[in-house]
């Protein structure tokens, strides 16, 4: 097999193994107006076999000591499993049982999709969520990255069991598989495991991963999710951020870090420190196969709330006319040195890393010559990664809060908004 | 976990260094750990007990300060004070300036927290090996030497309001959990939240903060856990010499008000902007230590644990009535709660659902559980435990909780034998002692709007 698919992390420390199956395919897959089909078709590998219903199923993996998880991502779904060293060869059985001969119960899928629908509303409670979504749709609008993996209200109960059996032939194939193991195992028992989980896969009929290159909407939007009764805000201010292959992806990352991904950072220091506006603040810049996002995240109370984005706005365009210091880039060039040795400290951190270099197709010195181009990072690089990159009139400001009580002095808070609407709540 | 063989060959003249007390601390034996771990005990003349974990899988070092104070330990009207002082703490203290801490250590490659809980407060650092010399030194100072102004205090109040307000007053489950506990003890210091009460956190002064600090946090009330790649002589040379400074304190006699017993059961319904329907329910339950608390987390892994467990495949899976089913017995250093919480799906509601667990409580009352509902519940425990051991952050925490809720630091190897042990009857037992409806809480929580009344 493949090193490229294959990769082991031995480790005789504890008494315990991981295994990562993943395929190159996620939600993207969805067909509109069947969204959340690729995670209940991961989600139903559990739910029954030829040989073991859903019931089998997990007991057998409480009884071996495991846990068994399953994970669909817009551009990547993720089968894991940690389990205790004696149990490594069922776990495997269970593998290629659940892989191999999954049942697709029809009765299985009904509650699945109920089950589902459930946890949809009761997602609403969470006013992160909610922002998070706002978000999304609106920087994403027309591109799969603005649907949501799990579905929504009305496109789940149209998934039916020929199309969660179409999706799993395309998802779920030998040609689309990258597996890892981690911890108490040796090279040659990871070989002969993952020959077998591989030879229960059809060969091919994998879907091909197309991943549309995202567009920002034009000029500065406001999305405002009206909750009542909300004594606090929850705001997120972003733009497009980078995609793994940009040569200014690392110097744009380090930039990212100065301006909020430390306590020590620009926003933690105005927001929180000076005028404890927010328990939580940071700025973030996840990664897939194209470009994602590049988000500020803070929950201010309702007094603070429009003055808290008035000054993240400003550290924004700061940032992005000023640049970062040589003696800010110094400092954040030290932290992310040191403290990468925590991305790197367990067999199963190490193996998460090479195996997520397959799974989307990033370059292969991704994060081996991380270290290297950190060092690198020129203060013209970096400043000219946020000018290029981050893009102040193509911005999304979504607020998840009670409208009637802020939402007014938030919109006045925002200078060149071309668009500002309110949504309710519960609308997914 | 892994010990060097030269280190071992070193063995003899380590074990003179130790009993000749030449590091300024007196070793007090190690302990195995498992099958490959060692706990070295020291104890400094001011009181200070040290834990050394050495472990070179990789070249990294977690280093872990517990305090033996928590919310529990607050006057009334003073709630919070605990969880303020654990924010203040990162601010400034003699040659350190305020935001200085976190940027050194940031520099260093640390990463740096906190947390505060009823029995217990930590700090921790996780940093590369080479840095570790830089964590002793600042900690060192920070234990002693803090300085509180006025305006940061004020500035943090404001912080704390907000992570309240993001925690409990704009989160159901928050919400919930503190009318439970609040509505579970009556005389007992658990009935106030950690977070403190808002109107509380807004009275709290420097002076209390001040007052708290130097009341608790005394070398005699600390345990220090350091488990990672370093050398354990030189580590705990500096150790015993950064820290020489403090005094030993007497600790305070601890204002307790043992709960009573519960002799009906309490309700209330709460209106919430919530999607769903929920319950919450609390058990007065053993604290850690007791002989009953393995059973009964035992048990509460048979009823909740994952999507095998009873209550979730009835309630989940069968009858299609929740979303979702949690359960857990606190680890508590004094009696405490087993909580449950269930979430309704829309049309269904908390009566129908507290029917539905009630049977399966009945269930585990009335009869034993099986001996294989028993092994899957061991075999989930001890994959945790396994799990939590694979960083030496995690095995830091395991070392340092164990060694300051039961003054074992292996207590979490020995947990895991006491849980391989537990029979049936023992749970059977435990259930009947604890799971007793007379001795429980149950907070119900409607949507707003909802017509419904609940008598």
């Amino acid at each position: 097999m493949s090193t490229e698919v294959l990769h082991v992390e031995s480790s005789r420390e504890l008494p315990l193994v991981t295994i990562m199956i993943g395929f190159r395919a996620g939600s993207v897959l969805d067909p509109p107006g069947k969204e959340g089909l690729t995670r209940l078709t991961a989600r139903m590998l559990r739910r029954g076999t030829a040989h073991r219903n859903a019931e089998q199923i997990e007991n057998d993996v409480d009884a071996m000591g495991a846990d068994l998880g399953e994970y669909v991502g817009p551009s990547a779904t993720t089968i894991s499993v940690d389990v205790i060293r004696r149990s490594f060869d069922r776990a495997v059985d269970l593998l290629c049982e659940i892989l191999g001969e999954p049942s697709f119960d029809e009765q299985e899928l009904g509650k699945l999709v109920r089950e589902t629908i459930g946890s949809l509303i009761e997602a609403r409670n969470s006013d992160r969520g909610l922002c998070v979504r706002a978000f999304r749709r609106t920087m994403y609008a027309g591109h799969p990255f603005g649907r949501r993996a799990a579905g929504f209200m009305h496109t789940l109960p149209t998934i039916v069991r020929a199309d969660v059996v179409a999706q799993a032939s395309r998802v779920l194939t030998r040609d689309n598989m990258i597996i890892a193991f981690a911890g108490d195992i040796d090279d040659a028992t990871a070989l002969k495991a993952a020959e077998r989980i591989r030879g229960v896969l059809p060969t091919s009929g994998g879907a091909e991963r197309v991943v549309p290159e995202p567009f920002a909407p034009e000029g500065r939007h406001l999305v405002f999710v009206d909750k009542p009764d909300r004594t606090q805000t929850q705001v997120l201010i972003g733009c497009l951020g980078t995609a793994p292959t940009d040569e200014d992806h690392v110097a744009l990352s380090v930039a990212a870090t100065v301006f909020g991904g430390t306590f020590s950072s620009r926003l933690m220091k105005e927001v929180r420190s000076k005028r404890g506006w927010s328990y939580g603040v940071a700025a973030s810049l996840p990664v897939d196969v194209c470009r994602e996002s590049f988000t500020v995240w803070s929950h201010p109370g309702v007094d603070d709330a429009a003055a808290c984005i008035a000054l993240e706005l400003k550290l924004l365009e700061r940032w992005w006319h000023d640049g970062v210091t040589p003696r800010e880039l110094a400092f954040t060039k030290r932290f992310l040195t040191r403290s990468h040795a925590f991305e790197i400290d367990t067999p199963a951190k190490r193996a998460q890393l090479a195996f997520s270099v397959s799974l989307y197709g990033w370059p292969q010195d991704y994060y081996t010559g991380y270290l290297e181009r950190v060092a690198s990072t020129t203060i013209e690089a970096a400043n000219q990664a946020i000018r290029s990159r981050i893009d102040l009139e193509r911005m999304v400001v979504a607020v998840a809060g009670t409208h009637a009580t802020v939402g007014e002095a938030v919109r006045a808070s925002i200078p060149g908004l071309r668009e500002s609407k309110v949504v309710p709540h519960d609308e997914e | 976990m892994r010990k060097e063989p030269e280190r071992r060959r070193r063995g003899r003249s380590e074990l003179e260094t130790r009993t000749e007390n030449r590091l300024g601390a007196a070793w007090q034996g190690a302990l195995p750990c498992g099958a490959s771990l060692l706990v070295q005990q020291y104890l400094l003349e001011n009181g200070l007990r040290v834990l050394l974990v050495e472990d070179h899988a990789a070249p990294v070092v977690a280093y872990h300060t517990w305090f033996r104070v928590g919310s529990r330990h607050e006057q009334p009207g003073k709630t919070g004070l605990a969880h303020l002082l654990e924010h203040m703490m990162f601010n400034e203290f003699e040659g350190v300036k305020a935001g200085e801490f976190d940027r050194r250590m940031e520099q260093a490659g640390a990463e740096t927290n906190a947390a505060t809980s009823f029995d217990w407060t930590y700090y921790y650092e996780q940093v590369p090996s080479s840095q570790l010399g830089l964590v002793i030194d600042l900690e060192a100072n920070r234990m002693g030497r803090m300085i509180l102004r006025e305006e940061p205090f004020r500035s943090e109040l404001e912080v704390v309001t907000n992570e309240r307000r993001s925690s409990v007053d704009d989160d159901v489950d928050g919400a919930v959990s503190e009318t439970l506990y609040a509505l579970a003890y009556t005389a007992h210091a658990y009935r106030n939240p950690t977070i403190g009460h808002l109107a509380d956190i807004a009275g709290l002064t420097r002076e209390d903060c001040e007052g708290f600090w130097r009341t608790y946090y005394a070398p005699n009330n600390a345990t220090i856990v350091v488990a990672g790649s370093f050398d354990e002589i030189r580590v705990m040379k500096r150790i015993a010499e950064r820290y020489a400074y403090l005094d030993r304190m007497e600790s305070p006699v601890e204002d307790v008000h043992p709960e009573p017993p519960q002799a009906g059961e309490r309700r209330e319904t709460m209106r919430k902007p919530s999607s769903t329907e929920k319950v919450a329910l609390g058990y007065h339950a053993p604290a850690f230590g007791d002989v009953d608390h393995a059973p009964l987390q035992l048990m509460c892994d048979i009823l909740f644990g994952g999507r095998s467990s009873r209550v979730h495949r009835s309630l989940v899976q069968q009858r299609e009535i929740a979303v979702d089913a949690r359960g857990y017995a606190g680890a508590f250093a004094e009696p405490g709660l087993l909580e449950m919480q269930l979430t309704a799906r829309e049309g269904h509601g908390c009566d129908e659902l507290l029917e539905a667990l009630d049977k399966e409580i009945a269930r585990v009352v009335a009869e034993p559980v099986t001996e294989a509902e028993l092994d899957r519940a061991k075999a989930r425990e001890e994959l945790g435990l396994v799990r939590g051991m694979e960083t030496c952050g995690g095995k830091a925490e395991q070392v340092a909780f164990f060694d300051v809720m039961l003054g074992d630091p292996c207590g979490a190897m020995n947990r895991l034998e006491r849980l391989r042990k537990t029979t049936r009857t023992d749970l059977l037992r435990a259930a009947r002692r604890y799971l007793r409806q007379e001795a429980r809480t149950v907070v119900n929580v409607l949507p707003n709007g909802s017509p419904k009344v609940i008598s």
